[in-house]
């Protein structure tokens, strides 16, 4: 086990590499020189070649990329354009409020996927089986944006009372109320997407499992249906729904990249929406750096999860 | 006496693809059903011009915020821009944007994955090493990054949608490759001096067709509501071009008047495309690739 972990960290190494080489060109594409963009209105040439010096953007590209990554591997993400913050600094502060969506979010869509999901495969064809396949149909289509209007629209406007507000955040420390009334509308947002795909696995692999002998073993010892689901069809199917999950976590700030601009939500999606626009490419690339390896970092965790799992799974061709 | 040889003839049944969709779709009404909602979204991208019953872009301030009427069937905006015509003209910019791109990612990524499978090698390792970098990023990230560094325009999400389709479709055709490549049908074609790209194209390319079809038609759907993420962000078609995605955002500020005829009917669109090219790509995978058939 420790070496098939091994051997996965050192894979990842060539792969996270090229990942930072992507970064580096594409912001190094992009039109616009980046010394004029952080010197605002400062247009003296003396002062531009200055801030051109400073940045290193005198140097040769490959020289460039190599200084950065230095300072990449030093946890220096540089420094906003627009505001001059530490862009590491700007990141860990947002990251509370997008960890509480994400997590929200996931905690949402995966109790109720299993729920609906487990219901659905027990009572084929029954109503419940419909609402779910309906559901899977549905979400993977729907655009989350757009359902997050539709949710402001009737439970901030239309039906009366004003249920949950239309956007905003307060932090969980200063009032916990508020803040949970603040994040039901975007968590069940960004879940309705994941939502979709862990119900169609849940019920699909709880399907698979009921075809297999040891579930007809089971049944035959004269266990109860509850037991014969819970301990023998939910432990063997749950295991892709692990993987899924997994994954999740890893996409959780590529939800907040649209979830949080239309919920106002302070977190690292909207930073980096925010920063587009006025060219402030350090925190683009930061966010998008940040966002691939917490997902290359998660799919790493649900591989060697997996293979724990699921001990018929041979590392040996896992890593092949 | 000497026994005549009988001519024997067997006649082996082929089934070529148009028969098997064919066939499938008497036992499949969800492939034409999917077909058709495909085709009329087609229709209405390709005919805008003609059924639009207003310019998508004219600003017309008397007819400012109006709700759905018999004169404009989907409301008007606050520059009294018919919502009906925009969504129409719109599908024009969504639909090229997802057919275009899925383009680029079946050209690109299957002629990768071909090379990279029949070769093998350095060429291959190289190859799906950058693929697995292409991964390593959530799709809609990238999609993101890429248009952010190459400029908010049409065709730069194309590109950026396209780029992120890329390594679909090269782990797919790469791995039928590698399924392939030693059996005797191949050796045989090698041995009798077929050119690798004969052999490539004429006799590899043709067994991994149907999950590329099925792959091109759920990635169109990913890169319709890809293009209206990215529109929505302000990263697709500039205004006044009429765009779902943009035409959404932009109603957001009118949200707390109550002109929900402004969101409503651009999300439906999406939706509705979306929905189309997904179940019929669904629909595709059952008659098409019964390996990849989900249970259930």
């Amino acid at each position: 086990m420790i070496r098939y972990i091994l051997r996965r960290l050192v894979l990842m190494i060539p792969v996270a590499l090229l990942v930072t080489v992507g970064v580096f060109i594409l912001v190094r594409l992009s039109p616009g020189d980046p010394a004029l963009v952080f010197a605002g209105e400062e247009r003296d040439p003396n002062a531009l070649a200055a801030i051109r010096e400073q940045m290193g953007l005198d140097q040769p590209i490959p020289v460039q990329y190599v200084v950065w990554l230095g300072h990449l591997a030093q946890g220096d993400l540089g420094r906003s354009f627009q505001t001059h913050q530490r862009v590491l600094e700007a990141v860990t502060e947002r990251l509370p409020a997008t960890l509480e969506l994400g997590l929200a979010a996931l905690l949402f869509s995966t109790s109720v996927a299993l729920i609906v999901g487990i219901l659905s495969a027990v009572k084929r064809n029954s109503i419940v089986d419909l609402l779910s396949t309906s559901i899977t149909l549905a979400g993977v289509s729907f655009p989350s944006f757009f359902l997050g209007i539709v949710l402001i629209l009737l439970f901030a406007y239309i039906i009366p009372g004003r249920i949950f507000p239309p956007g905003g955040y307060v932090p969980l420390t200063q009032d916990a109320g508020d803040n949970l009334r603040r994040l039901v509308l975007p968590a069940v947002t960004l879940a309705t997407a994941s939502l979709a795909v862990n119900l169609r696995q849940v019920r699909s692999s709880l399907l698979d499992v009921f075809g297999h002998d040891y579930m007809r073993t089971a049944r035959a010892k004269g266990l109860r249906e509850r037991t014969v689901i819970a301990r023998h069809a939910l432990k063997n199917a749950l295991i892709p729904v692990v993987t899924l999950i997994g994954i999740q976590i890893g996409a959780i700030i590529e939800g907040a990249f649209i979830t949080e601009q239309i919920f106002f939500w302070p977190g690292i999606g909207r930073l980096a929406v925010q920063a587009i626009p006025s060219s402030d490419y350090p925190v683009v690339q930061g966010v998008v750096l940040i966002s691939a390896f917490s997902y290359m970092f998660s799919t790493l965790i649900v591989d060697i999860v997996y293979a724990w799992l699921d001990p018929r799974i041979s590392y040996e061709a896992a890593t092949a | 006496m000497s026994e005549a040889a009988l001519p024997v003839v067997l006649r082996v049944p082929q089934a070529d693809r148009a028969s098997t969709i064919r066939y499938f779709a008497r036992r499949n009404p969800r492939m034409i059903l999917g077909g058709a909602l495909v085709l009329t979204w087609l229709a209405l991208a390709v005919f805008a011009p003609f059924i639009a019953p207003y310019d998508p872009i004219k600003v017309n301030p008397t007819d400012a915020l109006l709700p759905p009427s018999a004169g404009h069937l989907l409301g008007t905006d606050d520059l009294g821009r018919d919502m009906l015509s925009r969504i129409l003209w719109g599908s024009r910019i969504s639909l090229s944007v997802g057919l275009i791109s899925v383009g680029i990612g079946f050209f690109v990524g299957v002629t990768l994955g071909l090379a990279a499978g029949y070769l093998g090698g350095t060429f291959d390792l190289v190859v799906m090493r950058g693929i697995d970098a292409l991964l390593a990023f959530p799709a809609l990230v990238l999609a993101i990054a890429i248009t952010s560094a190459l400029g908010p325009q049409i065709q730069n999400a194309m590109i950026a949608i396209g780029i992120v389709a890329i390594p679909a479709y090269a782990r797919l055709t790469r791995g039928q490759v590698l399924a392939v490549r030693s059996r005797e049908f191949i050796v045989a074609a090698r041995t009798i001096g077929a050119t690798p790209l004969r052999v490539v194209m004429r006799h590899i390319f043709p067994n991994v067709t149907n999950a590329l079809i099925v792959q091109a038609t759920l990635s169109t759907a990913f890169a319709i509501l890809a293009e209206a993420a990215l529109s929505f962000l302000g990263l697709g078609p500039q205004p006044p071009l009429p765009s779902w995605g943009q035409d959404i955002n932009y109603s957001i500020r009118y949200l707390p008047n109550l002109k929900w005829w402004m969101s409503v009917g651009p999300g439906l669109a999406i939706f509705s495309a979306v929905f189309a090219f997904n179940f019929l790509g669904d629909a595709l995978r059952d008659a098409l690739d019964p390996r990849l058939r989900r249970s259930g």
